[in-house]
């Protein structure tokens, strides 16, 4: 262990030496009490989908993408709000036409300047549906992003789609090298804190005409850049950059390496051959906490666990038979059994950690069997001899607390119930999106951006994509639209909590617990660094130095 | 012996065919019943439907036969047979749209060590103990080999497999890594608790013993039974009464005829051996071939599984095809008009 660590910080104070040496002195800021920069900081991490900033969506790819890439916004590590990175201004008078100026001087690892024609490149090469990126779905507030789908002929599956009616999103436009303007479908309030999510980073134009060879070799703009290629399966060596304007990362190096297996990575964490991983084995998870004690980071986070109601389905259309299934539930009793603790129970829809969330406003969300039984009754109680099917998909472990679920419910208010979690992933999506469920059915969601209209447009407005349920409020789908038309995020926040308080009241999901984020570090970091918004910044991780 | 081996090459013609249209009737089976795999890449985010359009057409599950159970999808079939058998050879994508051919290439060199360090422990040591241990009948080597290969059989190789990472791995190997004279060599590599790309080779020793443990036991069961009975045969006696030295009569007549057995065993082997990679380069992760087909699997990538189960089929079908050529060269009594 002492051997190992003592030549990496040999080397690693080498480095800095000579990187002081080569700066001059000028730049001076990575010595504060922030802890010093140095070092090489190796990472656990899963095999990314992409590291093309307009695909990766998934956490391992992210946690990559953050590094290599910066957008016109930063979230603020302790508060969550966004704060300007690489744009000088975003303003707007209406919340719909937004003029962006983006600071001079950044440049990409190949030397082309970062300048509104890079954000707009890489905002329209994520939106024509062709390219099939994941992240092209962020682009779907600006104007003429359905231009840029290929509709499908004849509604029976796809044979061959034709030609999208334009290639570029009519609502981007260029004013001059460093400012552009973004035109909205419909005012949105919340649109500064959505740009910060890396979807939303700048493309080179060699990334852009090569994709698939920027997806291996990436060609970014942050404060990280990668050091050969991406090695799959294997690991991601990312170096710091010496061309990025901004505060540069803290370890000279970020070595990601690639596990499939959580376990695995945890068992070279407890032979020092790792400095952090993000998340640990649930088996794991108490050893770890006695084990580890404050080198064991937890916090709260914002992925929700729903129970959803199938609203389209009779049994469930009365808003007093939810209300007492969502009372029968003690939901902290099936965290502390199936969990060991490592969730928190949710008291509201939207996350705790978030701006504008309030706690305890779910009056349904804590068991109270009296009063269940009582709403049950005022209903016209459950129709006789129908079981509760409760829905899940396989092999992913819900069946345990569902059932618990499912006990709770039978034991206060009487209802016979049955499990159905024998559909796969990709079966038990389609029959969502297909609306066939015959009862209450497990689903999550975790924000897309930190702005608390994520938590209720994409699940609850009426024909939302993500809307599983099928709740159709015509006063909440105003509100909405009162908070996305509001003149700044504060006259906003009123508005989406009186949209929140409307399902809360009629539940059209029962909301039940919130993943509580939980990472381990190792002796050899001095400051860990958790983003509220963006999670474990390795950038920001200092390690010790002797 | 040329026209021999013609023949079996031929065979595995329609060998490979079968399996691969095996596999793609299960597979095509598993995305009729279990629902597109695509759609799944989503997860919560229900996207738009232009766009999951878009994505399963390019990833080559767009096919309408695709949506009705039961559809043996011949048409589809053709498609990837044409397409595997052209000059390019193009097995498709993966969900993450690397070419299959790449994904196997990147994990064939682990699994090759793998199994290279596994079938040679296995047989070295396997026999070697068989030898020590059917020289000496009813003694304390031949009951040490008899108990210790027991145990080992019984155990599973997923049990064993994480047993030794924990307490090889994780506790022994902290331990040496505490004392600094210990070369780190040691000390990171071999004792690592799974594969470190620093150390491609060392750090791969201790899952590969773990991948021959199994085999290694029968082996050396097998060694042992078949030397106790060629000592009893009439020609061993002969060797003797003509005067031979014992180094001799051991070392080339009785050995050469019970390794027969020994080598149809391991060269049979290799196969589960992949199966076995499958568990042990998951515990020790290990990007190879066996981690990449179970993930593969798990998502439901029938493009990934079909490629890297055919390769699979023949790596066995050659391993088998080597066997029974080197039996001709271990017994002259055999040979191969």
């Amino acid at each position: 262990m002492r051997g190992k660590f003592l030549k990496v910080a040999v080397a690693a104070t080498a480095t800095t030496m000579l990187a002081t040496a080569c700066s001059g002195g000028g730049n001076d800021s990575s010595d504060d009490a922030a802890g010093q920069a140095g070092g090489e900081l190796r990472i656990y991490n899963a095999e990314p989908a992409f590291l093309l900033p307009s695909a990766g969506d998934d956490e391992p790819s992210l946690y990559v993408i953050r590094q290599l890439y910066s957008q016109l916004v930063k979230y603020n590590a302790e508060t969550g709000a966004p704060e300007n990175d690489l744009a000088e201004s975003i303003e707007s008078t209406d919340q719909k036409l937004w003029t962006i100026k983006v600071k001079s001087g950044y440049t990409f690892d190949n030397g082309e300047p970062v300048n509104a024609d890079a954000f707009i490149r890489a905002w329209n090469f994520a939106a024509y549906s062709p390219n099939g990126q994941n992240n092209g779905y962020f682009m779907k507030k600006i104007a003429g992003f359905k231009d840029l789908q290929s509709t499908d002929p004849d509604g029976d599956g796809p044979k061959k789609a034709p030609e999208p009616k334009a290639k570029e999103l009519s609502g981007l436009k260029k004013v001059d090298d460093l400012t552009f303007t973004v035109e909205l479908d419909t005012p949105f309030s919340g649109f500064p804190t959505t740009i910060g999510y890396p979807g939303f980073s700048p493309m080179a134009k060699a990334c852009v005409d090569d994709s698939e060879k920027c997806n291996e070799t990436p060609i970014g703009n942050g404060r990280y850049k990668i050091e050969g290629s991406w090695q799959h399966n294997v690991g991601i060596n990312l170096v710091r950059s010496d061309t990025y304007k901004g505060e540069p990362g803290k370890a000279d190096k970020l070595t990601y390496r690639i596990f499939a297996d959580v376990d695995a990575a945890y068992a070279s964490f407890q032979s020092g051959e790792l400095d952090v991983m993000y998340t640990l084995p649930p088996a794991r998870y108490k050893e770890a906490k006695s084990q580890y004690g404050d080198r064991l980071f937890e916090l709260a986070g914002d992925s929700l666990t729903y129970v959803g109601m199938p609203i389209y389905n009779d049994a469930f259309k009365k808003k007093e038979i939810r209300q007492a299934l969502s009372l029968a539930i003690d939901r902290q009793s099936i965290i502390d059994a199936v969990f060991d603790g490592r969730q928190a129970p949710a008291t509201g829809f939207i996350a705790p950690s978030f701006q504008g969330a309030r706690e305890n406003v779910c009056q349904y969300c804590k068991k109270d069997v009296e009063k269940a039984k009582a709403l049950l009754a005022a209903a016209g109680g459950w129709p006789a001899g129908q079981k509760l099917t409760l829905w899940a998909n396989a092999g992913a472990g819900h069946d345990q607390w569902l059932q618990a679920v499912g006990d709770q419910i039978k034991a206060a208010l009487g209802i016979d119930y049955e499990l159905k979690v024998n559909l796969q992933f990709a079966q038990y999506l389609e029959t969502a999106d297909a609306k066939k469920f015959t009862g209450p059915f497990r689903l999550g969601w975790g924000p897309d951006y930190p702005y608390l209209e994520t938590f209720l447009a994409p699940l609850y407005s009426t024909g939302a994509d993500s809307n599983n349920s099928t709740y159709a409020n015509p006063e909440f789908d105003s509100l909405l639209t009162q908070g996305d038309g509001a003149n700044s995020i504060d006259e906003a926040i009123p508005f989406y909590q009186k949209a929140e308080d409307l399902i809360l009241e009629d539940l059209p999901v029962l909301p039940m617990w919130w993943r509580k984020e939980a990472a381990v570090y190792s002796e050899n970091v001095d400051k860990f660094v958790w983003n509220k918004v963006s999670d474990a910044d390795y950038g920001s991780i200092s390690l010790k130095q002797n | 012996m040329g026209r021999y081996v013609i023949r079996r090459l031929l065979q595995f013609i329609p060998t490979v065919l079968g399996t691969m249209f095996l596999l793609h009737y299960i597979t095509s089976l598993a995305i009729q019943f279990s629902g597109n795999p695509v759609r799944a890449i989503f997860g919560d985010r229900t996207p738009p439907p232009a766009l999951l359009a878009a994505v399963t057409e390019r990833l080559g599950y767009g096919d309408p036969c695709l949506d009705q159970k039961g559809n043996p999808c011949f048409g589809l079939f053709l498609d990837r047979m044409q397409k595997i058998f052209s000059l390019n050879p193009d097995f498709g994508v993966n969900l993450r749209l690397r070419p299959v051919t790449e994904l196997v290439s990147d994990a064939l060199p682990y699994t090759l060590k793998l199994l290279v360090i596994a079938i040679l422990f296995q047989s070295i040591v396997g026999i070697a103990a068989g030898v020590w241990a059917g020289l000496r009948s009813g003694s304390f080597a031949d009951n040490l080999v008899k108990i210790s290969t027991v145990f080992l059989i019984s155990v599973p190789i997923f049990v064993l497999g994480l047993v030794v990472r924990e307490f090889v791995g994780v506790k022994f190997g902290n331990v040496l890594r505490g004392q600094e004279w210990i070369p780190e060599v040691i000390s990171r590599g071999v004792f690592s608790p799974g594969f470190k790309p620093d150390y491609p080779l060392a750090s791969l020793i201790i899952p590969g013993m773990v991948l021959g443990a199994v085999s290694l036991a029968t082996t050396a069961r097998l060694t042992r039974t078949s030397i106790m009975e060629n000592l009893r045969a009439d020609y061993v006696r002969t060797a003797r009464a003509k005067g031979l030295a014992n180094k001799r009569v051991i070392g080339v007549h009785t050995l050469r005829n019970s390794l027969i057995p020994v080598i149809t065993f391991i060269g049979v082997d290799i196969g589960s051996s992949m199966a076995g990679a499958v568990v042990t380069e998951t515990i020790f992760n290990v990007p190879g071939i066996g981690r990449l087909v179970t993930l593969a699997a798990r998502t439901g990538e029938s493009s990934v599984v079909i490629g890297v189960v055919t390769m699979l089929v023949l790596v066995v079908l050659i391993a088998n095809l080597l066997v029974d050529i080197l039996y001709a060269v271990l017994d002259p009594r055999i040979r191969y008009e």
